[in-house]
Protein backbone atom coordinates (compact mmCIF):
# COMPACT_ATOMS: atom_id res chain seq x y z
CA UNK A 1 0.00 0.00 0.00
CA UNK A 2 2.97 2.26 0.56
CA UNK A 3 5.06 1.31 -2.23
CA UNK A 4 1.23 2.56 -4.68
CA UNK A 5 0.99 5.42 -2.12
CA UNK A 6 4.80 6.15 -3.18
CA UNK A 7 4.07 5.80 -7.18
CA UNK A 8 0.99 7.77 -7.23
CA UNK A 9 2.80 10.63 -5.69
CA UNK A 10 5.50 10.24 -7.87
CA UNK A 11 3.30 10.68 -10.55
CA UNK A 12 1.11 13.76 -9.38
CA UNK A 13 5.21 15.07 -8.51
CA UNK A 14 5.81 14.42 -12.25
CA UNK A 15 3.43 16.53 -13.49
CA UNK A 16 2.57 19.05 -10.59
CA UNK A 17 5.44 20.09 -9.54
CA UNK A 18 4.86 23.42 -9.26
CA UNK A 19 0.66 23.42 -8.64
CA UNK A 20 0.76 27.56 -9.61
CA UNK A 21 3.30 26.89 -12.54
CA UNK A 22 0.80 23.81 -13.86
CA UNK A 23 -2.40 25.68 -13.37
CA UNK A 24 -1.19 28.53 -15.13
CA UNK A 25 0.03 26.56 -18.28
CA UNK A 26 -3.58 24.16 -18.05
CA UNK A 27 -5.24 27.63 -18.44
CA UNK A 28 -2.99 28.90 -21.39
CA UNK A 29 -3.33 25.75 -23.33
CA UNK A 30 -7.65 26.18 -22.64
CA UNK A 31 -7.23 29.61 -24.33
CA UNK A 32 -5.06 28.40 -27.11
CA UNK A 33 -7.55 25.63 -27.57
CA UNK A 34 -10.20 28.30 -27.81
CA UNK A 35 -8.61 30.46 -30.24
CA UNK A 36 -7.60 27.67 -32.57
CA UNK A 37 -10.91 25.98 -32.45
CA UNK A 38 -13.66 28.53 -31.73
CA UNK A 39 -12.22 32.36 -32.72
CA UNK A 40 -12.39 32.22 -36.19
CA UNK A 41 -8.93 33.53 -36.12
CA UNK A 42 -5.93 31.95 -38.32
CA UNK A 43 -5.09 28.76 -36.09
CA UNK A 44 -1.16 29.92 -35.97
CA UNK A 45 -2.04 33.11 -33.62
CA UNK A 46 -3.55 30.16 -30.87
CA UNK A 47 -0.10 28.28 -31.83
CA UNK A 48 1.67 31.18 -31.09
CA UNK A 49 0.18 32.43 -27.72
CA UNK A 50 0.87 28.58 -26.79
CA UNK A 51 4.46 29.00 -27.47
CA UNK A 52 5.21 32.08 -26.49
CA UNK A 53 3.04 32.16 -23.38
CA UNK A 54 4.64 29.07 -22.19
CA UNK A 55 8.26 30.67 -21.95
CA UNK A 56 6.39 33.90 -20.63
CA UNK A 57 4.67 31.99 -17.78
CA UNK A 58 8.17 30.19 -16.73
CA UNK A 59 10.15 33.49 -16.26
CA UNK A 60 7.05 35.12 -14.47
CA UNK A 61 6.81 31.85 -12.25
CA UNK A 62 10.71 32.01 -11.97
CA UNK A 63 10.67 35.95 -10.67
CA UNK A 64 7.70 35.13 -8.49
CA UNK A 65 9.80 32.71 -6.98
CA UNK A 66 12.50 35.30 -6.31
CA UNK A 67 10.45 37.16 -4.68
CA UNK A 68 9.29 34.76 -2.39
CA UNK A 69 12.48 33.51 -1.26
CA UNK A 70 14.67 36.38 -1.05
CA UNK A 71 13.02 37.59 1.72
CA UNK A 72 13.36 34.20 3.49
CA UNK A 73 17.24 33.99 2.90
CA UNK A 74 17.71 37.14 3.82
CA UNK A 75 15.93 36.41 7.10
CA UNK A 76 18.06 33.26 7.50
CA UNK A 77 21.49 35.12 6.62
CA UNK B 1 11.40 4.93 -43.18
CA UNK B 2 12.63 6.39 -40.37
CA UNK B 3 13.41 10.42 -40.83
CA UNK B 4 16.76 11.59 -38.68
CA UNK B 5 15.30 15.09 -38.30
CA UNK B 6 12.24 13.46 -36.82
CA UNK B 7 13.61 10.76 -34.72
CA UNK B 8 17.18 12.45 -33.97
CA UNK B 9 15.20 15.01 -31.13
CA UNK B 10 13.00 11.89 -29.52
CA UNK B 11 16.32 9.59 -29.42
CA UNK B 12 18.33 12.44 -27.70
CA UNK B 13 15.32 13.78 -25.44
CA UNK B 14 14.23 9.83 -24.26
CA UNK B 15 18.50 9.65 -23.99
CA UNK B 16 19.30 12.53 -21.44
CA UNK B 17 15.93 12.28 -19.55
CA UNK B 18 16.53 8.47 -19.24
CA UNK B 19 20.15 9.26 -17.91
CA UNK B 20 19.48 11.56 -15.12
CA UNK B 21 16.70 8.65 -13.94
CA UNK B 22 18.78 5.67 -14.33
CA UNK B 23 21.78 7.46 -12.45
CA UNK B 24 19.43 8.26 -9.44
CA UNK B 25 18.23 4.50 -9.20
CA UNK B 26 21.38 3.31 -9.71
CA UNK B 27 22.49 4.92 -6.37
CA UNK B 28 19.81 2.95 -4.55
CA UNK B 29 20.70 -0.26 -6.15
CA UNK B 30 24.28 0.44 -5.59
CA UNK B 31 23.35 1.31 -1.70
CA UNK B 32 21.12 -1.85 -1.37
CA UNK B 33 23.59 -4.08 -3.04
CA UNK B 34 26.63 -2.14 -0.75
CA UNK B 35 24.75 -3.30 1.75
CA UNK B 36 23.53 -6.82 1.61
CA UNK B 37 25.18 -7.99 -1.91
CA UNK B 38 24.46 -8.34 -5.47
CA UNK B 39 21.83 -10.55 -5.02
CA UNK B 40 18.48 -8.77 -3.35
CA UNK B 41 19.27 -5.63 -5.15
CA UNK B 42 19.60 -7.71 -9.05
CA UNK B 43 16.04 -9.06 -7.55
CA UNK B 44 14.35 -6.22 -6.46
CA UNK B 45 15.50 -4.26 -10.12
CA UNK B 46 14.56 -7.47 -12.06
CA UNK B 47 10.64 -7.33 -10.10
CA UNK B 48 10.52 -3.63 -10.86
CA UNK B 49 11.83 -3.66 -14.36
CA UNK B 50 8.96 -6.65 -14.76
CA UNK B 51 6.53 -4.70 -13.43
CA UNK B 52 7.43 -1.66 -15.72
CA UNK B 53 7.43 -4.69 -19.10
CA UNK B 54 4.29 -5.39 -17.94
CA UNK B 55 2.76 -1.37 -17.65
CA UNK B 56 3.64 -1.25 -20.74
CA UNK B 57 2.62 -4.55 -22.55
CA UNK B 58 -0.93 -3.85 -20.64
CA UNK B 59 -1.08 0.16 -21.83
CA UNK B 60 0.47 0.38 -25.09
CA UNK B 61 -2.29 -1.74 -26.98
CA UNK B 62 -4.97 0.75 -25.31
CA UNK B 63 -2.44 4.07 -27.13
CA UNK B 64 -3.71 2.24 -30.59
CA UNK B 65 -7.01 2.70 -29.86
CA UNK B 66 -6.81 5.99 -29.05
CA UNK B 67 -7.97 8.63 -31.86
CA UNK B 68 -4.13 10.35 -32.38
CA UNK B 69 -5.17 14.22 -32.14
CA UNK B 70 -6.55 13.00 -28.69
CA UNK B 71 -3.12 11.07 -28.35
CA UNK B 72 -1.52 13.97 -29.22
CA UNK B 73 -2.69 16.51 -27.12
CA UNK B 74 -2.93 14.70 -24.16
CA UNK B 75 0.52 13.42 -24.42
CA UNK B 76 1.59 17.25 -25.30
CA UNK B 77 -0.04 18.82 -22.01
CA UNK B 78 1.49 16.12 -20.51
CA UNK B 79 4.95 17.08 -21.80
CA UNK B 80 4.79 20.34 -20.89
CA UNK B 81 3.54 19.90 -17.59
CA UNK B 82 6.31 17.57 -17.23
CA UNK B 83 9.32 19.44 -19.20
CA UNK B 84 8.24 22.82 -17.44
CA UNK B 85 8.25 21.31 -13.98
CA UNK B 86 11.58 20.31 -14.41
CA UNK B 87 13.49 23.73 -16.33
CA UNK B 88 11.84 25.49 -13.49
CA UNK B 89 13.88 23.47 -11.12
CA UNK B 90 16.63 23.41 -13.14
CA UNK B 91 17.06 26.89 -13.15
CA UNK B 92 16.63 27.23 -9.46
CA UNK B 93 19.51 24.80 -8.92
CA UNK B 94 21.41 26.71 -11.39
CA UNK B 95 20.97 29.87 -10.13
CA UNK B 96 21.87 28.28 -6.90
CA UNK B 97 18.28 28.87 -5.27
CA UNK B 98 17.79 25.46 -4.44
CA UNK B 99 20.20 22.83 -3.54
CA UNK B 100 21.87 20.76 -6.34
CA UNK B 101 20.87 17.43 -6.53
CA UNK B 102 23.59 15.05 -5.02
CA UNK B 103 24.25 11.44 -5.75
CA UNK B 104 26.94 11.23 -2.96
CA UNK B 105 24.70 12.66 -0.15
CA UNK B 106 21.55 10.31 -1.48
CA UNK B 107 23.87 7.35 -1.88
CA UNK B 108 25.01 7.85 2.24
CA UNK B 109 21.28 8.60 3.23
CA UNK B 110 20.04 5.88 1.41
CA UNK B 111 22.59 3.28 3.49
CA UNK B 112 22.13 4.85 6.72
CA UNK B 113 18.40 4.49 5.81
CA UNK B 114 19.30 0.77 4.97
CA UNK B 115 21.42 0.69 7.92
CA UNK B 116 19.14 1.29 10.69
CA UNK B 117 16.53 -0.63 8.86
CA UNK B 118 18.82 -3.54 9.25
CA UNK B 119 20.09 -3.10 12.87
CA UNK B 120 16.19 -3.40 13.53
CA UNK B 121 15.12 -6.45 11.25
CA UNK B 122 18.12 -8.16 11.29
CA UNK B 123 16.20 -11.42 9.70
CA UNK B 124 14.30 -9.45 7.09
CA UNK B 125 17.62 -7.55 5.67
CA UNK B 126 17.59 -9.26 2.11
CA UNK B 127 14.06 -8.35 1.94
CA UNK B 128 14.48 -4.87 2.82
CA UNK B 129 17.44 -4.28 0.45
CA UNK B 130 15.44 -5.72 -2.35
CA UNK B 131 12.28 -3.82 -1.76
CA UNK B 132 14.79 -0.72 -1.23
CA UNK B 133 15.82 -1.54 -5.16
CA UNK B 134 12.87 -2.44 -6.64
CA UNK B 135 10.91 1.03 -5.43
CA UNK B 136 14.03 3.05 -6.70
CA UNK B 137 13.94 1.43 -10.17
CA UNK B 138 10.02 1.61 -10.10
CA UNK B 139 10.18 5.29 -9.10
CA UNK B 140 12.37 6.26 -11.49
CA UNK B 141 11.83 3.89 -14.18
CA UNK B 142 7.79 5.33 -14.28
CA UNK B 143 9.54 8.58 -15.64
CA UNK B 144 11.46 6.53 -18.23
CA UNK B 145 8.83 4.86 -19.21
CA UNK B 146 6.31 8.28 -19.49
CA UNK B 147 8.95 9.92 -21.58
CA UNK B 148 9.74 7.07 -23.71
CA UNK B 149 5.83 7.05 -24.64
CA UNK B 150 5.20 10.60 -24.88
CA UNK B 151 7.93 11.56 -26.99
CA UNK B 152 7.58 8.40 -29.54
CA UNK B 153 3.84 7.99 -28.91
CA UNK B 154 2.50 10.94 -31.05
CA UNK B 155 4.64 10.31 -33.82
CA UNK B 156 5.45 7.01 -34.21
CA UNK B 157 8.67 6.95 -32.96
CA UNK B 158 8.02 4.19 -30.30
CA UNK B 159 11.22 2.44 -31.13
CA UNK B 160 13.98 5.08 -31.72
CA UNK B 161 12.44 6.85 -28.15
CA UNK B 162 13.11 3.21 -26.85
CA UNK B 163 16.28 2.93 -28.65
CA UNK B 164 17.46 6.16 -26.49
CA UNK B 165 16.22 5.31 -22.80
CA UNK B 166 18.09 1.76 -23.87
CA UNK B 167 21.69 3.33 -25.07
CA UNK B 168 21.26 5.22 -21.04
CA UNK B 169 20.12 1.75 -19.24
CA UNK B 170 23.31 0.33 -20.97
CA UNK B 171 25.68 3.46 -20.68
CA UNK B 172 25.11 3.50 -16.86
CA UNK B 173 25.42 0.38 -16.43
CA UNK B 174 28.84 -0.38 -18.02
CA UNK B 175 30.02 3.34 -16.51
CA UNK B 176 28.11 1.72 -12.79
CA UNK B 177 29.88 -1.31 -12.90
CA UNK B 178 33.67 -0.39 -13.82
CA UNK B 179 33.20 2.92 -10.88
CA UNK B 180 31.11 0.76 -8.42
CA UNK B 181 29.93 4.23 -6.77
CA UNK B 182 27.76 6.98 -7.00
CA UNK B 183 27.50 8.72 -10.43
CA UNK B 184 27.60 11.93 -8.82
CA UNK B 185 29.93 13.41 -11.42
CA UNK B 186 27.20 12.99 -14.37
CA UNK B 187 26.22 17.22 -14.74
CA UNK B 188 22.71 16.29 -13.49
CA UNK B 189 20.82 19.79 -13.63
CA UNK B 190 22.84 20.69 -16.69
CA UNK B 191 21.19 17.20 -18.66
CA UNK B 192 18.09 17.81 -16.60
CA UNK B 193 17.89 21.80 -18.35
CA UNK B 194 18.47 20.04 -21.64
CA UNK B 195 15.66 17.76 -21.06
CA UNK B 196 13.19 19.97 -19.69
CA UNK B 197 14.15 22.55 -22.66
CA UNK B 198 13.18 20.11 -25.39
CA UNK B 199 10.48 18.42 -23.18
CA UNK B 200 8.80 21.70 -23.65
CA UNK B 201 9.36 21.85 -26.93
CA UNK B 202 7.98 18.58 -27.95
CA UNK B 203 4.88 19.26 -25.31
CA UNK B 204 4.03 22.43 -27.41
CA UNK B 205 4.23 21.04 -30.58
CA UNK B 206 2.10 17.97 -29.81
CA UNK B 207 -0.37 19.91 -27.69
CA UNK B 208 -0.44 22.17 -31.47
CA UNK B 209 -0.63 19.19 -33.86
CA UNK B 210 -3.16 17.73 -31.09
CA UNK B 211 -5.58 20.83 -31.77
CA UNK B 212 -5.34 20.36 -35.25
CA UNK B 213 -2.23 22.90 -36.01
CA UNK B 214 -0.11 22.27 -38.83
CA UNK B 215 2.84 23.53 -37.79
CA UNK B 216 4.76 25.91 -40.55
CA UNK B 217 8.25 24.24 -41.29
CA UNK B 218 6.59 20.79 -40.05
CA UNK B 219 9.19 18.56 -37.66
CA UNK B 220 11.36 21.81 -38.16
CA UNK B 221 9.27 23.69 -36.03
CA UNK B 222 10.64 21.92 -32.62
CA UNK B 223 14.44 23.41 -33.55
CA UNK B 224 12.44 27.39 -33.12
CA UNK B 225 10.99 26.20 -29.68
CA UNK B 226 13.65 24.49 -28.69
CA UNK B 227 15.55 27.85 -29.26
CA UNK B 228 12.69 29.69 -27.53
CA UNK B 229 12.97 27.18 -24.02
CA UNK B 230 16.56 27.65 -24.44
CA UNK B 231 16.50 31.12 -24.26
CA UNK B 232 14.05 31.76 -21.74
CA UNK B 233 15.62 29.07 -19.36
CA UNK B 234 18.60 31.11 -19.47
CA UNK B 235 16.76 34.27 -18.90
CA UNK B 236 15.16 32.74 -16.06
CA UNK B 237 18.15 31.37 -14.26
CA UNK B 238 19.61 35.22 -14.66
CA UNK B 239 17.07 36.41 -12.99
CA UNK B 240 16.81 33.41 -10.46
CA UNK B 241 20.27 34.02 -9.93
CA UNK B 242 20.21 37.61 -9.50
CA UNK B 243 18.41 37.14 -5.82
CA UNK B 244 21.21 34.73 -4.96
CA UNK B 245 24.14 37.33 -5.92
CA UNK B 246 21.58 40.39 -3.86
CA UNK B 247 20.75 38.25 -1.01
CA UNK B 248 25.02 37.79 -0.94
CA UNK B 249 25.64 41.27 -1.12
Amino acid sequence: MTLLKEVAAELIGMFFGDARLALALLVLVAVSAALIGLSGLDPLVGGTVLALGCPVLLIANLRREKRAIAPLKRSAA
Amino acid sequence: MLIWSTAAPAIGAAFLASVVEVVEAFTIVLAAATLRGWRPAALGTGAALALLASAILLLGPLLNQVPLHALQFAIGVLLLLMGMSWLRKACLRSAGVIPLHDEDAIFAAETAQLDGAARRHDARLDWIAGMTALKGVLLEGLEVVFIVIAVGAGGGLLLPASLGALLACALVLVVGMFVHRPLSRVPENTLKFGVGVMLSAFGVFWTGEGLGLDWPGQDLALLLFVAIFLGAGLAGTAIARGTAMEVAR
